[in-house]
C-alpha cells in the first residue's frame, strides 16, 4: 500500500500507480454567500485510498462536515455553491455529474454514518424495513430477499439476537446498538468509500471503543476507504491511517497519522494537542489556543490562525502561507514551517 | 494538592437514594427507575472532587441531590455539618448562595430574553450583596474575573459562542460568592481548544476564591487533569472512590479497568487491540441481582450474581466495592504514570508557550483579544 505524498502544489497524490485513490480531492473550495470575499472552505485538497482511513480533525466551524456533505451531494445549492475544485471518485468527478446519477451513487457505491445515529433513523419504521429499503433501491432483489441480507447485515454488525432487532423500531434500541444499525444500513451496498462523521461522539466510551474495534475489523474485511471526521485526536490516533487538520476551512497539516503526532508542524497542531490533557500524571496547566474562530466576514486574508497563533507576524496576517513539504506525505501551511529551524532563528 | 485532614467535610452525603416514577395510575404504573442508591461521600474543603460514569449512571442526579435542587428519596446531605435536606425554603435559599452549579448546555441555562448583565446581576439582587450603580460595578468586575469584556454587559446570550456563554455561567454561578461549585459536564460541549481555556479558567477561580469543585463529568483525561478524588459511579452506585493518581494507575474495580481500557491510545503507536466490556449498560428500571456490574464483568463468580460488594476500605483512602478486588486488581495495569517523555511534541509544545507568554507580555494585542479577549 501506498502512501499518499504531497507534491510541491500541496495535493496528496497516492503515488504507487497500483492503488489508485478511491477518491481524490483537489483544490475544492466552497461558499454559502454569493460574492462573499473569503470561502467556507478554501482550496482543499485530499485522497483516500482503498482500505485506508483518513481523518479530517478540526474544531466547530472548520469546514469538515461541509466538506463531507459536499462529497456525497447532501448539501442544498443554494445557498452552498462550489466555487472550484474537483472529486475525482473512481475516475469520474463528483461534482460535475448530474443529480440522478449521484443519487445512484449515495447509499451504494458511496455511504455516510452520522453523529447521532437517532436523528438519522426514521423512528416510524423498523430496522429491518429501513436496511432493506436501501439495498432495494440500488439492486434488483425481492422483498423477501432484501429483507435476508438485512439480517445478515445486523448479524456483520455483531448485534445480539439479530432477528428480533430486525423489526424493532430505533427507540427500542440503545445509542450503541443505533449507531451499528447505521453501520449495517451503510454498509449494506459494499460501498467502496465509507464517509463517517463523529460516528462515536454521542456515546459513553465503553460503547465507542466496541464501534471503533467493528469499523477497524470491517474495513479490514471489506477493503472499504473511510473517512472518519472528528474532533477527537484520541479516535484519531486509534484509527487513522493519514491526517489532514483542518482549520476555519483549510487544511493546515496533513500526512500519515505517525507524523502528526510524532512531528506536528503547523502551531495550531500544537496548540490543538496542547489543549487536550493528557491521561499520565498532571502536567501542570494546560496549553492553550487563545481566542476564537474568527467568524466568516471577519477572515484575515493571509493565514486563518494568524489571530490566535503566538508566532504569526505581519507577513502571516497579509499573505496566504505556503504548502510546506517534509517528504513522506506530511505537509504544513505554515510560514514558519519547518518549525525549528525557524524557531532557533527567532530566539 | 489537598492532604486528607480530620477537618470537617464541606459537604457531606449520606445514604443517599433517588428513585424516579413508580407511580400506580388507573391502566398503568411507571416502572422504578432508580437513579442513585445508596451514595456516601464526603467532599474535603478546597479539594477538587470528580463523579465519573457514562450516561445513566446517575452522576448528574447525584449532582443535583448535593444541592438539593432535587429532594432525595432517602437519605441526608449535609453541608458545614448541618443537614439541608428538611431546611425551610427561606433558609434554603440563603444557602444557595454558598452552593453554585454549572451547567453542560451554557445555552439551555441561560435565560435568551435577558441581557448578560440582568443574567449576572439576578443573584447580586437576590442576596442583596448590592444596590443601584454597584450592581453594574459588580457585574463588569464579573465579566473582568471570567475573562469577557464589560460592556458584553448589554448584549444577549444568542450574541456569544459556546465557549463565551459558559464563561457567563460561570460568572452569575461566581456572583453568590459562593463556597463550593458544582460542575455538572461543565466542559463536554466546547471545542478543545476552547474546552482548556475553560479548564484553566475554572482552576485559577479554584486558587484565587478558594472554592471546593465538584465535577461531574464522563471524560476520564479532563478528570485526571483537574481532580484530586474520583467516585466512579455505576448504575446508580459508587464502585470505587479514590485519589485521582493511584486510581489512574491500580484500577481496582473491574469497571474503572474496563473505563480505563477502553480510551482511545493517546499515541498511535500504542494501538493494541484491547480486551473490551460488552454489552451495553443495563436498564435501571431493571437492575441486575447482587453487584450490579456482574452482567458485564470479565471476572464475574457466582457469588456476584447474588451478593451486593459493599464498599470496602482498600487502604491510601481508597474504596471499592467488588468481592474480588484483591485477586483482580494484581492482574491489572494501570495508565503509567511517566507521561513526560522528551519528544517532538513536548519540544515544540515548549516553544510555542514560549511564544505565546512572550506575547501576552507585550503592551498592545490587538489582534488576539479581537474575539472577546478570551484568555
Amino acid at each position: 500500500m501506498s502512501r499518499p505524498q504531497a507534491l510541491d502544489d500541496g495535493t496528496m497524490q497516492s503515488v504507487s500507480p497500483v492503488t489508485a485513490p478511491v477518491l481524490a480531492v483537489k483544490d475544492f473550495s466552497l461558499t454559502f454567500k454569493a460574492g462573499a470575499e473569503t470561502n467556507l472552505v478554501e482550496s482543499v485538497s485530499f485522497s483516500v485510498s482503498p482500505g485506508k482511513t483518513l481523518c479530517i480533525v478540526g474544531e466547530s466551524g472548520c469546514g469538515k462536515s461541509v466538506t463531507s456533505l459536499a462529497l456525497m451531494g447532501l448539501l442544498p445549492s443554494p445557498p452552498a455553491r462550489i466555487v472550484s475544485g474537483t472529486a475525482e471518485f473512481n475516475g469520474r468527478n463528483l461534482f460535475a455529474m448530474p443529480e440522478r446519477a449521484r443519487a445512484d451513487l449515495r447509499g451504494n457505491e458511496m455511504a455516510m454514518i452520522f453523529q447521532e445515529p437517532m436523528t438519522s433513523l426514521n423512528p416510524a419504521f423498523t430496522v429491518g424495513q429501513q436496511i432493506a429499503e436501501g439495498i432495494m433501491r440500488h439492486r434488483d432483489v425481492s422483498k423477501g430477499e432484501a429483507r435476508a441480507e438485512a439480517l445478515k447485515m445486523l448479524e456483520w454488525v455483531r448485534i445480539p439476537a439479530p432477528e428480533k432487532r430486525l423489526d424493532a423500531y430505533p427507540h427500542q434500541l440503545s445509542g450503541g446498538m443505533r449507531q451499528r444499525v447505521m453501520i449495517a444500513m451503510a454498509l449494506a451496498n459494499r460501498p467502496k468509500l465509507l464517509i463517517a462523521d463523529e460516528p462515536t461522539t454521542a456515546l459513553d466510551v465503553t460503547i465507542q471503543a466496541q464501534i471503533l474495534a467493528l469499523v477497524r475489523q470491517i474495513q479490514a474485511e471489506t477493503g472499504t476507504a473511510m473517512i472518519l471526521i472528528t474532533h477527537d485526536l484520541g479516535v484519531v490516533a486509534e484509527v487513522a491511517d493519514d491526517v489532514a487538520v483542518m482549520y476555519a476551512g483549510r487544511i493546515v497539516e496533513s500526512g500519515p497519522v505517525e507524523a502528526i503526532f510524532g512531528d506536528p508542524q503547523h502551531p495550531y497542531t500544537i496548540g490543538l494537542f496542547g489543549s487536550v490533557p493528557s491521561l499520565g500524571r498532571r502536567q501542570g496547566r494546560l496549553a492553550t489556543i487563545k481566542g476564537a474562530v474568527p467568524p466568516l466576514d471577519l477572515m484575515p486574508k493571509g493565514c486563518r490562525f494568524a489571530p490566535r497563533c503566538p508566532l504569526a507576524d505581519s507577513r502571516c496576517h497579509d499573505e496566504v502561507p505556503p504548502t510546506v513539504p517534509f517528504g513522506d506525505g506530511h505537509s504544513a501551511a505554515c510560514w514558519y514551517a519547518p518549525i525549528e529551524q525557524t524557531m532557533e532563528a527567532r530566539q | 494538592m489537598s492532604a486528607a485532614t480530620a477537618e470537617a467535610p464541606i459537604l457531606e452525603a449520606r445514604g443517599l437514594v433517588k428513585r424516579f416514577g413508580g407511580r400506580r395510575g388507573l391502566f398503568e404504573s411507571s416502572p422504578t427507575v432508580h437513579a442513585v442508591n445508596d451514595v456516601s461521600l464526603q467532599i474535603r474543603r478546597g479539594e477538587t472532587f470528580a463523579i465519573v460514569g457514562e450516561s445513566g449512571c446517575g452522576k448528574s442526579t447525584l449532582g443535583r441531590l448535593l444541592l438539593r435542587l432535587i429532594e432525595p428519596s432517602e437519605g441526608d446531605v449535609l453541608y458545614e455539618g448541618q443537614s439541608i435536606t428538611s431546611l425551610p425554603s427561606r433558609d434554603m435559599r440563603r444557602l444557595r448562595r454558598d452552593l453554585q452549579i454549572i451547567f453542560q448546555d451554557p445555552f439551555a441555562s441561560l435565560n435568551p430574553r435577558m441581557t448578560v448583565g440582568d443574567i449576572i446581576a439576578e443573584p447580586i439582587r437576590l442576596h442583596g450583596l448590592a444596590r443601584g450603580a454597584a450592581v453594574r460595578a459588580r457585574v463588569s468586575e464579573l465579566l473582568g474575573i471570567v475573562g469577557l469584556r464589560p460592556e458584553y454587559a448589554d448584549r444577549y446570550p444568542h450574541e456569544f459562542s459556546g465557549g463565551q456563554r459558559q464563561r457567563i455561567g460561570i460568572a452569575r454561578a461566581l456572583a453568590g460568592e459562593p463556597k463550593l461549585i458544582i460542575g455538572d459536564e461543565p466542559v463536554s460541549a466546547l471545542d478543545v481548544s476552547i474546552q482548556a481555556q475553560v479548564i484553566n479558567l475554572l482552576e485559577d477561580l479554584k486558587e484565587r476564591f478558594g472554592l471546593t469543585l465538584v465535577i461531574v463529568a464522563h471524560d476520564l483525561a479532563v478528570i485526571r487533569h483537574m481532580s484530586d478524588r474520583v467516585a466512579v459511579m455505576y448504575l446508580g452506585e459508587i464502585v470505587e472512590m479514590s485519589p485521582v493518581d493511584p486510581l489512574y494507575e491500580k484500577p481496582l474495580h473491574p469497571y474503572t479497568q474496563a473505563l480505563l481500557r477502553a480510551i482511545p491510545a493517546p499515541d498511535p503507536k500504542d494501538r493494541v487491540a484491547p480486551q473490551l466490556l460488552q454489552g451495553d449498560v443495563p436498564n435501571p428500571t431493571d437492575l441486575p441481582t447482587g453487584c450490579r456490574f456482574h452482567t458485564r464483568c470479565p471476572h464475574v463468580q457466582p457469588r456476584c450474581a447474588q451478593e451486593h460488594p459493599a464498599l470496602e476500605d482498600a487502604g491510601g483512602g481508597r474504596l471499592v466495592a467488588c468481592h474480588f478486588w484483591r485477586e483482580i486488581g494484581e492482574a491489572e495495569p494501570g495508565i503509567g504514570a511517566d507521561d513526560s517523555a522528551d519528544t517532538a511534541l513536548s519540544r515544540r509544545l515548549e516553544v510555542y508557550r514560549t511564544f505565546q507568554a512572550r506575547r501576552e507580555a507585550e503592551p498592545s494585542t490587538p489582534d488576539i483579544n479581537q474575539q472577546g479577549g478570551q484568555t
